[in-house]
C-alpha cells in the first residue's frame, strides 16, 4: 500500500476520504466564513473573514495531510506528543501573553496561538491510545481513573490560565470513556458525588469573582444587563428578531447596527440566528447533527479500541462546542468563551478541529481499506 | 473484540448517536422558543432600540388681535441643550455644567434623570434664548462639555408686553402634574400652553408635531434615515380683542388694581379684557430671574391672578339692577312705584343707612341716585331665592364659558347655598336679603360675569356668551371668522327693559356718574361702591389705609340709542365708582366710538425684527374685519419702543 515515493504512513489516495464529512466541512466552513463577513462588515473586524479564511485553508490541508497519516503511528508516540502538549502549557504560562484575562497565547512569528486548543486533541490521543491498547478484559476502572489523572494536568494548567472554558472543553472525554466502557452505578453515583464536592470546592476556592458573576447571571440575566447580562439579552434580542425566516443575508438590525456583542466570536452564531430565522438554525442544527452521527458512526468502524475512543471522545468534544455554545448564545446555558466549530473567528481552534477530522478521517480510511 | 463486546459497542454508540440527536432537539426547542414563539416581543425590542424618535416640534399658531395685529409671534431663539443622545450619564459633568451656569445642580440633575428614565424624545432646553453674549458663551461650555449643543427653535414673543397678559397666557415646558393627569397626551418636555388663551385653546394652537426617526446604531449614532414626518404648524388665530382698546384700557388702569371687560354686543365678542396689575408673559417662557419671580409670582398685589375671570367682587350698586329686574317681573313694583328715603330706614330691628336723603323717587330716579332705601323696600318684598332664580334665568349664576382657564362662577347667595357653605349659621335670615339687595352681603361678581349682566341688559335681553377666538387664519393667510358661540334669548320684557334702560342712561346724564358723561356717545351704566370693611362714618373712612377703601364698580353699555358695547370695571380700593370706575368706562368709550375712528393706536410692540415663520408682508394682506381699523403706515417702532426688543436677534 505504501509508494516508495510517500513517506512511511501518509497515503496517496483520497479516494477513502469519507465523502459525508467532507460535504459537511466544506458547507459548514463556507456558511461560517459567510456569517464571518457579514458580522465583521463595517466594524474594526472588517477584513477576520479573509483571516479566518486562511486559517480554514490551512486547516483544510492539515486535514487531507492528517487524514493520509496512519492514526495508529501518531498513537504509538502519544507518550511524547503528551507530554510535549503538557511542556506548551507550562511555557504559556511562564512567557504567553494575556487576551481578555486568559494568560492563554503564545506568539510564534507573528502568529499567535493559543496551545490549549490543541491540547485537548493531543490528550484525548493519549487517553485513546492509553485505554485503546489493553485488551478490554484487562481494563479496569482503575484504568478510567488513570485517565482521568491523565486529563487532570492539563485541565489543572488550563484552569492556571485562566480558562474555565477551555479547561472544560475537557471533560466530555471524562464523561463518555466510562459510559462507552460500561459502568456500575456506584462509580456513577461516586463520580457524582465527587463532581458536587469539586464544584462545591471549586466554587469556595478557586473560582474568580468574574466566573461566579458569570454563573449568577446566567441564573438571573436582570442580575447584570449591563454586563454578561447585556451580552445575553441582546444575543436573544438578534436571535428572536430573526423570527421564522430571518432578516436577510447582512439585513439584520442588531448585527449590523452592532448592538450584538462580540459577534465574530461567542455571538457570531446569534448573527445566523438574525439572518437566517429558525429555518436557517434548524439547516444548521441538522448539519451539526450529521457531522456527530457521522463521527460516532465511524467510532463503531474503527479496526482498533484507539480508534473507536478518538472518535467518541471527539464526537463528545464537538457535541460540547456546539451545545454550549450555542445554548450559550440563547442564553440557555451559562455564558463561557466556547467556540462553535466552523463558525467561531480563531486560528487555533479552527486548525485543531481539522486537526482532528484529519485523524477522524483516517480512522474512516483505514477502515475501508482494511 | 469478540462478537458479544461488538454489538455491545454497537448498542452503546446508538445511544450516544441518540444522544447527540437529542441534543439537536433541544436546540432546536430553544431557537424555536425564542424565533417561533417570542419573535414579535424580541423584534419590537430590536427594532425600539434601533429606531430612535426624534419630535420636530411644530411652530405654535400666531394669534392676532380684530385687526390682524400681532399679539403673539415666534421668532427664532436659539437654546443651549443636550440632545436626547447625548443626555450624559455621569451627574458629576451635570452638576459641573449646572454650576457654570449658575443654576440649581440638583434640579438639572432631576431633569436629565427624568429624561434619561422617561427616554424624552426631544432635546433638553438647558439654557433658553441666548443673546449674542449667551452665544459666545454657549460655544465656550460646549468645548468643555461636548455634550451639549445648540438648536434654533421657534420662540413666542408677547407683543406689548403686559398688555394683556392675562388674556393670551404664556407656554412653558408641561410640567409634571399636568402629565400625570391625562397620561399619554402629553410628551416630556413638550411646551403647552401654561395659562390664558394659550393654555384655554393649546389644541388649537399647537399644531401636529413631525417625527423624525432614524436608524442607530449601538453607540447611539446616526445610520440611516427610517422615516420623516413633517410637523403642522399650530392653527394662526384671531382674537376678539382690540390691541388699541386694551391698550386704552391698560393705560386708563394706571397703577390702581383691579379688573375691566369689554364685551362686543354683536356676538359676545371680548374687545377688551385687562387684569391689573399685570405681568410681562416674556418672563415666564424659561429660566425665571430671582427679580421676575419677585415681580410676579411672589408679590402680595398678584399680579399673576386674572381678576376679570377670577376675582369675586362685591357688587355694589351695580347689583340692583337686578333686584329691579326681579322686582318687575314679579309685579312688585310698575317702574312708576315711588318709595321716600330719609336717608335711613329700620327693617327686623336693625337700622339700614343710604347715602343720602332722596325724598320720594319712582324707579328710574332711585337707579339714577343709586338709592339705597328704595333697593331695601324691594329687598323687604323679595325672597332671597327669587332674586336667585332671576339671576339665574339672567346668566349669573353660571360660568360664562369664556375660553380662558380657571374662570371662577359667581356667587349668589340663596337658602341652599348658605346651607351649604354658611359659615356659622345655615338658616338664611330675611334681613340678609336687605344687604343683597344693595349689593353687599354674601354676592361676589367676577368682572366678566358683571360685564355680561350688562351685557345681557344692552342687547335688551339676550344673554350672551363672551369668547375671544374670533377668527382662524387659512393657509392664504386670510382671515376665516368663526360662528360665536350661541346667544341665549331670555324673554325679557320690553317694558321692562325700558325702565330699566333709561335708569341707565339717566345715571350717567344725570347720575351718580355724570361727571364721567362723553359728549357724543350717550353711555349708560351703574356705579358701584363696595365695602371691603367696615367703618363707622366717613371721617372715619378717610382714616382707613387704602386696602380697607370701598372697591369701585361702574358697568354698563353704550351708546344708548343702539348699544354695541357693554363693559364692567372694577378699581380695588379706589373709593367711590363714580370717581374711579366711571372715568375708566368714559376713557374706553372715547377711544372705541371716538377716537379709534380717526386715530387708532398703533399695533403693539413695534415691528419684528426677525419673524420666525411668515413673511412680515403678509400682515398687510390679512384682510382686517373693520375698515376703519386698518393702521395707517405707523411708525409702530418709535411709537412703542420697549426694552424687550432690543435683546431680540437682528
Amino acid at each position: 500500500m505504501n509508494s516508495p515515493l510517500t513517506p512511511a504512513g501518509l497515503n496517496k489516495s483520497t479516494r477513502n476520504l469519507d465523502p459525508v464529512l467532507v460535504f459537511l466541512v466544506l458547507v459548514l466552513t463556507a456558511l461560517g466564513t459567510l456569517t464571518l463577513y457579514s458580522a465583521g462588515k463595517g466594524t474594526a473586524h472588517q477584513s477576520l473573514w479573509i483571516r479566518q479564511s486562511v486559517w480554514n485553508g490551512l486547516g483544510l490541508l492539515a486535514m487531507l495531510l492528517f487524514s493520509r497519516f496512519d492514526y495508529r503511528r501518531l498513537a504509538q508516540s502519544s507518550l511524547s506528543i503528551y507530554i510535549a502538549g503538557l511542556l506548551s502549557l507550562l511555557v504559556v504560562l511562564v512567557i504567553g501573553h494575556t487576551v481578555a484575562g486568559s494568560k492563554s497565547w503564545l506568539s510564534l512569528g507573528g502568529v499567535s496561538l493559543q496551545p490549549s486548543e490543541f491540547v485537548k486533541w493531543l490528550v484525548l490521543l493519549f487517553v485513546a491510545h492509553r485505554l485503546g491498547t489493553k485488551s478490554p478484559e484487562a481494563l479496569t476502572n482503575w484504568d478510567l481513573v488513570g485517565a482521568a489523572g491523565l486529563l487532570f494536568f492539563p485541565m489543572f494548567l488550563v484552569l492556571k490560565q485562566p480558562d474555565l472554558g477551555v479547561a472544560m472543553t475537557y471533560t466530555p472525554i471524562l464523561l463518555l470513556f466510562p459510559l462507552l466502557r460500561g459502568i456500575r452505578w456506584r462509580w456513577v453515583m461516586a463520580g457524582a458525588l465527587g463532581f458536587t464536592l469539586l464544584c462545591t470546592v471549586a466554587w469556595n476556592y478557586k473560582l474568580k469573582v468574574y466566573q461566579k458573576e458569570r454563573i449568577l447571571t446566567f441564573i438571573d440575566p436582570s442580575r447584570d444587563l449591563k454586563g454578561k447580562g447585556y451580552q445575553v439579552n441582546q444575543s436573544r434580542i438578534a436571535i428572536g428578531a430573526g423570527g421564522l425566516w430571518g432578516k436577510g443575508y447582512m439585513s439584520g438590525s442588531q448585527t449590523q447596527l452592532n448592538f450584538l456583542p462580540v459577534k465574530t466570536t461567542d455571538f457570531v452564531f446569534s448573527v445566523w440566528a438574525e439572518e437566517r430565522g429558525f429555518v436557517g438554525i434548524l439547516m444548521a442544527l441538522a448539519l451539526f447533527g450529521v457531522l456527530l452521527h457521522r463521527i460516532l458512526a465511524i467510532a463503531g468502524e474503527a479496526t482498533t479500541a484507539i480508534g473507536t475512543y478518538f472518535c467518541v471522545g471527539a464526537a463528545g468534544i464537538f457535541g460540547f462546542h456546539i451545545l454550549i455554545n450555542i445554548g450559550m448564545v440563547s442564553g440557555a446555558l451559562p455564558t463561557t468563551g466556547i467556540p462553535l466549530p466552523f463558525f467561531t473567528y480563531g486560528g487555533s481552534s479552527t486548525l485543531a478541529f481539522f486537526l482532528a477530522l484529519g485523524i477522524i478521517m483516517n480512522i474512516h480510511h483505514q477502515a475501508k481499506s482494511r | 473484540m469478540d462478537l458479544r463486546q461488538r454489538n455491545l459497542l454497537r448498542k452503546r454508540l446508538t445511544t450516544f448517536q441518540a444522544g447527540a440527536w437529542l441534543m439537536v432537539l433541544s436546540l432546536g426547542l430553544v431557537y424555536a422558543w425564542l424565533q417561533v414563539v417570542r419573535r414579535s416581543e424580541l423584534q419590537k425590542l430590536a427594532l425600539s432600540q434601533a429606531v430612535k424618535v426624534r419630535t420636530t416640534p411644530a411652530p405654535r399658531g400666531i394669534i392676532f388681535d380684530r385687526n390682524g395685529h400681532r399679539l403673539v409671534d415666534n421668532r427664532r431663539a436659539h437654546h443651549l441643550v443636550i440632545q436626547q443622545e447625548d443626555l450624559p450619564k455621569d451627574f458629576a459633568q451635570v452638576e459641573s455644567l449646572a454650576g457654570a451656569l449658575e443654576q440649581d445642580p440638583d434640579q438639572l440633575k432631576r431633569r436629565v434623570q427624568l429624561a434619561l428614565s422617561a427616554g424624552m424624545k426631544r432635546s433638553l432646553i438647558v439654557q433658553d434664548n441666548l443673546d449674542d453674549a449667551g452665544l459666545a458663551r454657549a460655544e465656550n461650555l460646549r468645548a468643555r462639555f461636548p455634550f451639549l449643543s445648540i438648536e434654533v427653535a421657534p420662540r413666542r414673543v408677547y407683543q406689548g408686553d403686559e398688555l394683556a397678559a392675562h388674556v393670551l397666557g404664556y407656554v412653558g415646558e408641561v410640567n409634571p402634574q399636568l402629565m400625570s393627569k391625562e397620561p399619554g397626551r402629553y410628551q416630556l418636555g413638550e411646551i403647552v400652553g401654561r395659562s390664558g388663551f394659550e393654555a384655554a385653546r393649546n389644541d388649537v394652537l399647537k399644531g401636529q408635531d413631525g417625527q423624525r426617526k432614524s436608524l442607530v446604531d449601538q453607540l447611539g449614532r446616526e445610520v440611516a434615515l427610517y422615516g420623516l414626518e413633517n410637523s403642522t404648524p399650530g392653527q394662526s388665530v384671531y382674537l376678539t380683542l382690540d390691541s388699541g382698546l386694551q391698550k386704552t384700557m391698560q393705560d386708563a388702569f394706571g397703577e390702581e388694581r383691579g379688573a375691566g371687560v369689554v364685551i362686543d354686543l354683536r356676538d359676545g365678542g371680548i374687545l377688551a379684557l385687562y387684569s391689573s396689575p399685570s405681568f410681562d408673559p416674556n418672563a415666564f417662557l424659561g429660566h425665571m430671574s430671582q427679580e421676575n419671580v419677585d415681580q410676579y409670582v411672589r408679590n402680595p398685589t398678584q399680579p399673576m391672578l386674572d381678576r376679570a375671570t377670577q376675582g369675586l367682587y362685591s357688587p355694589g350698586s351695580t347689583y340692583k339692577l337686578l333686584i329691579a329686574l326681579c322686582a318687575l317681573e314679579k309685579g312688585i313694583i310698575s317702574p312708576e312705584t315711588t318709595f321716600t328715603c330719609h336717608g335711613k330706614k329700620t327693617y327686623y330691628g336693625r337700622e339700614f343707612r343710604c347715602d343720602g336723603v332722596h325724598g320720594t323717587l319712582n324707579l328710574v330716579q332711585a337707579i339714577a341716585r343709586s338709592c339705597d332705601v328704595y333697593f331695601y323696600e324691594l329687598g323687604m318684598r323679595l325672597d332671597v331665592d327669587e332674586i336667585h332664580a332671576t339671576a339665574a334665568k339672567y346668566g349669573l349664576t353660571e360660568l360664562t364659558q369664556v375660553d380662558l382657564p380657571n374662570e371662577l362662577p359667581s356667587r349668589i347667595p340663596s337658602r341652599e347655598w348658605k346651607a351649604k357653605h354658611g359659615r356659622k349659621e345655615k338658616k338664611w335670615y330675611a334681613g340678609e336679603t336687605i344687604s343683597v339687595a344693595i349689593g353687599q352681603g354674601q354676592n361676589g361678581l367676577t368682572p366678566i360675569a358683571l360685564a355680561r349682566f350688562y351685557a345681557m341688559l344692552g342687547a335688551k335681553g339676550k344673554v350672551l356668551t363672551p369668547h375671544l377666538l374670533y377668527a382662524q387664519r387659512d393657509e392664504a393667510g386670510q382671515m376665516k371668522t368663526l360662528p360665536p358661540p350661541k346667544a341665549r334669548e331670555t324673554g325679557l320684557d320690553p317694558k321692562i327693559w325700558a325702565a330699566l334702560d333709561e335708569g341707565l342712561y339717566e345715571v350717567v346724564r344725570s347720575g351718580t356718574a355724570h361727571k364721567s358723561a362723553l359728549p357724543g356717545v350717550a353711555m349708560c351704566g351703574k356705579t358701584g361702591t363696595s365695602q371691603v370693611t367696615a367703618f363707622v362714618d366717613k371721617a372715619h373712612y378717610r382714616t382707613l389705609a387704602k386696602q380697607f377703601r370701598d372697591n369701585a364698580l361702574f358697568a354698563g353699555y353704550a351708546p344708548h340709542e343702539n348699544p354695541q358695547i357693554a363693559w364692567a370695571v372694577v378699581v380695588e380700593n379706589a373709593g367711590f365708582g363714580a370717581d374711579a370706575a366711571a372715568p375708566i368706562a368714559r376713557k374706553l368709550c372715547q377711544y372705541w366710538f371716538l377716537d379709534r375712528l380717526k386715530r387708532p393706536l398703533p399695533a403693539p410692540g413695534g415691528k419684528l425684527p426677525d419673524a420666525f415663520e411668515e413673511a412680515q408682508s403678509e400682515e398687510a394682506e390679512a384682510e382686517p374685519i373693520d375698515k376703519a381699523v386698518i393702521a395707517p403706515e405707523a411708525p409702530a417702532s418709535k411709537v412703542v419702543p420697549k426694552p424687550h426688543d432690543a435683546g431680540g436677534l437682528r
